[in-house]
């Protein structure tokens, strides 16, 4: 393919490529995060052969909350939990069981990269719960996202998110609104002076899309990643 | 860190739960399509892994992977990996009640008993030695309540405990307690355990140290073989807990095997924890536990007691989940919709103001073809406040053109359309504020009987309340008398109002001007400045003296009357081409998000299409016209501008003081006399000189354009 006329898309095969090129490249980043993992899917859908389908799949992230005090007010305000008392005769004090005071609330991300056959690009799906598993609103998490990129969310036109649902676990997730994507992509790897081959943008296109959606989670792939790889 | 010899209690951190909401999701699933009221237990997985990070303790974690696949989704989802390292399996059993009550009632005690006997049997028995994964299990009771997404549940961690307590002599960090040869050497043998598909998920295990340092790891049932050959050896296990003075709760029931089978008094345990997915020695911790093997352990029949119910925030109670926000179809719909709407703004209107959409009242007066419509391209742009007025019911032709009725609704007589159609809007979306009001719109020109009469006034009267009481209102009756009276109110309101009309090929669709007392503070001011003869003036416009657009009586000169009995059936339009009515309704509501987002609202001066003003920065919205008017045979579109009239029978200045001053009896008047309106308004007189001015674009055209009226 001639990289000159390429539009910023990636077929459904190009993206499973890029996509574990991109999975063993984090790898040797090392960033501190655990590995991208490639999650097949036996579903089928009419538009794709077989291999082709899955998406890459990063879960239990902790993105540490800047205010412990926040925490608190959360938990008493707006978890919608009924709490049904009822008095348990306390039976058995058990001395080996370990009490513990603190009850220290975490937050934790699941990220899914996925490919929308719609806009021909990857799509970040995102979704945050409590360490028990409780699910978060946008509106709950969205203020511990990079103080930057909640100011993206509000102006910039690549970083919408919305909820949908989940095409593969069929549940309500967010997602940042791929519309804008092509057009960026295509700056972020035509832009540079060095017209790379396909197959390098190939390699190249998660990792440089990665560059900039992980900005709005908050996690930065370091600039020099980025220009060595050219 | 270390408490050498200091001989106090070993103490366990208890396990804790994480329910991912996928688990929810399956259980009612589940609970909806396969298993109904039969509540028996189901056995479950647990999912755990070795800490990972020195601040945060692992979770036994429940996903939709724990429960039995649920046939119908089966095939959409992903398969999981058998052996994934950090999905290490846990037995467990699922108690789901049907009730509330009988989710209190369960014996916990009983419950949890029964599940230490399952581990203190396979203890004796070796199958716990075999397969280590026995050791731990978990209990988890739940209520779903389906109705309201909720989930109350409780999980138990059932632990058989030492009587008396084990003591510690020494815990300390595993870098600290070993060698440093030993140290790497068990590091390696560790990952190398930890990264084979083989013994990955394989929680409990035996550290060897042979006297030339050199670590090897073995299954729990190697225990014999590594007797003697060992300098040291150590239980060790996959330690979910983070914190550095204590083991994590596996421990518990592999101190129990440990004392039970092998009759050890001082044992040795690694607490095996992990960073970055690699064995950490300075996180994990060598412990040394003396037991006093209580009475009775050797014989199987008596199961100690067992202890293990998991605490909410520090207190014994379930705890509970709400999963509407991401369960319940209405609040799914209004999220999906709102973002849709976020996603406009966002794309292309920046200055979309979604605020006004959400909380303007609309009125919409007729919940036929054109109602129905509008209902729904309201919808479509966010508008949440509808009523539909109609004294109609449905007929078996009107589902076809009427997009809020089926064939259902004409059945046994038909229901109101105003009734149909707000069920029919719920359906569509069900966080739509919308009401219905039977009720027929008095007519000027239809004359009603003195018994009649005070029904129609109480209807007029009704009419004006409802007028009153919302923001913005559509005419889309089938006839134009009936348009009459609300416009009168409207201009004497100056209410935002819409008129939709439609001939058999074309339509007109506008926005009616603000009435003739739109600014009763100038008027007020220029009356006592004694300018009374200003007001004719003033009434034709606006506060800042620009003339006043019209509505839609100020085209005509012909006051309103009869329409469907003076004529012969051809000149009634029984019909219309099936695509104008979308498209004139379509219009209309266009017109209205651009009349709430201009800065002047109902003042608004009318603007033509021309090529300049497209695309303009300031109208984000495009350009605000007075009248559209359409014609299908020429697909041609055209806006057009009509001042308000002064002898229009609805809106000028001489009908709305009457209304003002006579009220209703101005309106029974106008009912009975079908000449009344056009002697009051001069028009007897203007239609006689004969020159009648008119805005038709297009004089071939039939002249009763606007008149038409669908059936
Ligand atoms: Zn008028």
């Amino acid at each position: 393919m001639d990289v000159l006329n390429w539009d910023g898309t990636l077929s459904a095969k190009d993206f499973r490529i890029g996509a574990i090129a991109f999975a063993q490249k984090w790898e040797t980043l090392n960033l501190g995060y655990p590995p991208w993992s490639w999650v097949p899917s036996p579903k089928h859908p009419p538009l794709t052969s077989p291999q082709e389908e899955g998406y890459l799949s990063l879960e239990k992230i902790r993105i540490s909350r800047p205010k412990q005090e926040d925490v608190d007010q959360n938990i008493k305000t707006d978890t919608g939990e009924e709490e049904t008392s009822c008095s348990e005769k306390e039976d058995d004090i058990d001395d080996a069981t370990l009490v513990q005071s603190s009850h220290h609330e975490l937050q934790y991300y699941d990220f899914h990269i996925v490919y929308s056959h719609t806009f021909r690009v990857p799509v970040l799906y995102l979704r945050a719960y409590r360490s028990d598993g409780r699910p978060l609103l946008l509106d709950e998490f969205e203020k511990d996202l990079p103080a930057c990129s909640v100011k993206e969310l509000s102006k910039s036109k690549w970083t919408f998110i919305t909820q949908e649902e989940h095409p593969y676990l069929k549940r309500p997730w967010y997602k940042l609104h791929p519309c804008g994507t092509v057009e960026w992509m295509k700056l972020l790897i035509l832009g540079d002076t060095s017209q790379p081959k396909f197959e390098v943008v190939l390699e190249l296109y998660l990792l440089s899309w990665f560059s900039v959606v992980g900005q709005v989670i908050g996690i930065r792939i370091p600039v020099n990643v980025l220009s060595d790889c050219r | 860190m270390a408490k050498e010899g200091s001989g106090s209690i070993l103490q366990f951190a208890p396990f804790q739960s994480s329910v991912d909401e996928g688990f929810w999701h399956r259980l009612s699933s589940l609970k909806l399509n396969k298993f109904g009221i039969d509540d028996s237990p189901i056995p479950i997985s647990g999912f755990f892994a070795p800490c990972s990070h020195s601040q945060v303790s692992n979770h036994l974690t429940l996903l939709a992977e724990s429960l039995p696949s649920d046939s119908n989704e089966e095939s959409s989802m992903p398969a999981i990996a058998q052996s994934n390292r950090n999905r290490c399996s846990v037995p467990g059993i699922l108690y789901n009640t049907n009730t509330m009550e009988s989710f209190h009632a369960l014996d916990k005690q009983a419950l949890l008993k029964a599940e230490a006997k399952k581990i203190w049997e396979d203890i004796h028995s070796g199958k716990a030695v075999e397969d280590c994964a026995l050791l731990s299990r978990f209990l988890l009771i739940s209520f779903a309540d389906l109705k309201k997404w909720s989930f109350h549940y409780w999980f138990a961690f059932p632990a058989l405990a030492l009587d008396p307590p084990a003591t510690l002599v020494d815990l300390r960090p595993a870098s600290q307690w070993f060698t440093a040869q030993e140290a790497e050497s068990i590091s390696a043998a560790c990952n190398e355990w930890r990264n084979s598909n083989v013994t990955a998920d394989v929680p409990f295990f035996l550290v060897s140290i042979g006297f030339d340092s050199h670590a090897a790891i073995r299954h729990l049932k190697d225990w014999e073989a590594c007797q003697g050959n060992s300098q040291k050896l150590l239980f060790a296990f996959y330690d979910p807990c983070h914190l550095p003075n204590n083991p994590g709760w596996p421990l518990r029931n592999f101190l129990a095997l440990i004392c039970a089978r092998w009759n050890l008094k001082t044992v040795h345990f690694l607490c095996y924890r992990e960073n970055r997915g690699f064995a950490d020695l300075s996180l994990s911790l060598v412990g040394e536990a003396l037991i006093t093997v209580p009475q009775g352990w050797r014989e199987h029949q008596c199961v100690p007691n067992a202890v293990g119910w998991e605490l909410n925030k520090g207190r014994k109670m379930p705890r509970c989940i709400n999963l509407a926000k991401s369960m319940d179809p209405t609040r799914l719909a209004i999220s999906a919709a709102d973002l849709n709407l976020k996603l406009m703004r966002w794309r292309a209107l920046p200055s979309l103001n979604l605020d006004i959409l959400f909380s303007v009242k609309c009125l919409l007066l007729g919940a036929g073809t054109l109602g129905c419509q509008v209902a729904r391209m309201l919808m479509a742009w966010g508008f949440r406040k509808i009523t539909l007025v109609d004294n109609g019911r449905v007929a078996m032709s009107n589902p076809l053109r009427q997009s809020l009725y089926t064939l259902d609704d004409c059945l046994n007589g038909g229901d109101f359309k105003a009734t149909a159609s707000v069920r029919s809007l719920q359906r569509i979306f069900p966080a739509v504020e919308a009401e219905g009001v039977v009720m027929a719109i008095p007519m000027p020109g239809h004359p009603v009987s003195s018994e009649e009469e005070k029904r129609v006034l109480e209807d007029c009267k009704r009419l004006n309340d409802l007028i009153d009481s919302h923001d913005v209102v559509f005419l889309l009756t089938d006839t134009r008398e009936s348009r009459w009276l609300p416009s009168l109110l409207c201009a004497n309101t100056n209410k935002i109002t819409i008129t939709a009309a439609l001939g058999f090929d074309s339509f007109l669709v506008m926005r009616h001007g603000p009435g003739p007392f739109n600014s009763t503070t100038d008027l007020k001011t220029e009356t006592t400045n004694s300018l009374s003869a200003a007001i004719d003036n003033l009434a034709l416009t606006n506060k800042d003296g620009r003339q006043r657009l019209g509505c839609y009586f100020c085209n005509d000169v012909v006051a309103p009357t009869d329409s469907t009995s003076n004529r012969t059936l051809d000149q009634q339009c029984t019909v219309t081409r099936p695509g104008l009515a979308p498209i004139a309704s379509a219009l209309a509501v266009e017109l209205l998000v651009g009349i709430l987002h201009h800065p002047e609202g109902i003042f608004a001066e009318a603007e033509v299409a021309n090529s300049n003003n497209s695309g303009s920065p300031e109208l984000p919205l495009g350009i605000l016209p007075h009248q559209i008017r359409g014609s299908l045979p020429h697909f041609q579109q055209m806006t057009l501008l009509g001042h308000s009239s002064n002898s229009c029978t609805a809106c000028c200045h001489t009908v709305v003081s009457e209304y003002r001053k006579r009220g209703m009896q101005f309106i029974l008047q106008a009912i009975n006399h079908p000449t009344y309106l056009e002697d009051v308004t001069g028009l007897t007189e203007l239609m006689k000189s004969a020159s009648s001015f008119q805005l038709d674009w297009d004089d071939e055209t039939e002249e009763a354009d606007d008149e038409c009226i669908e059936l």
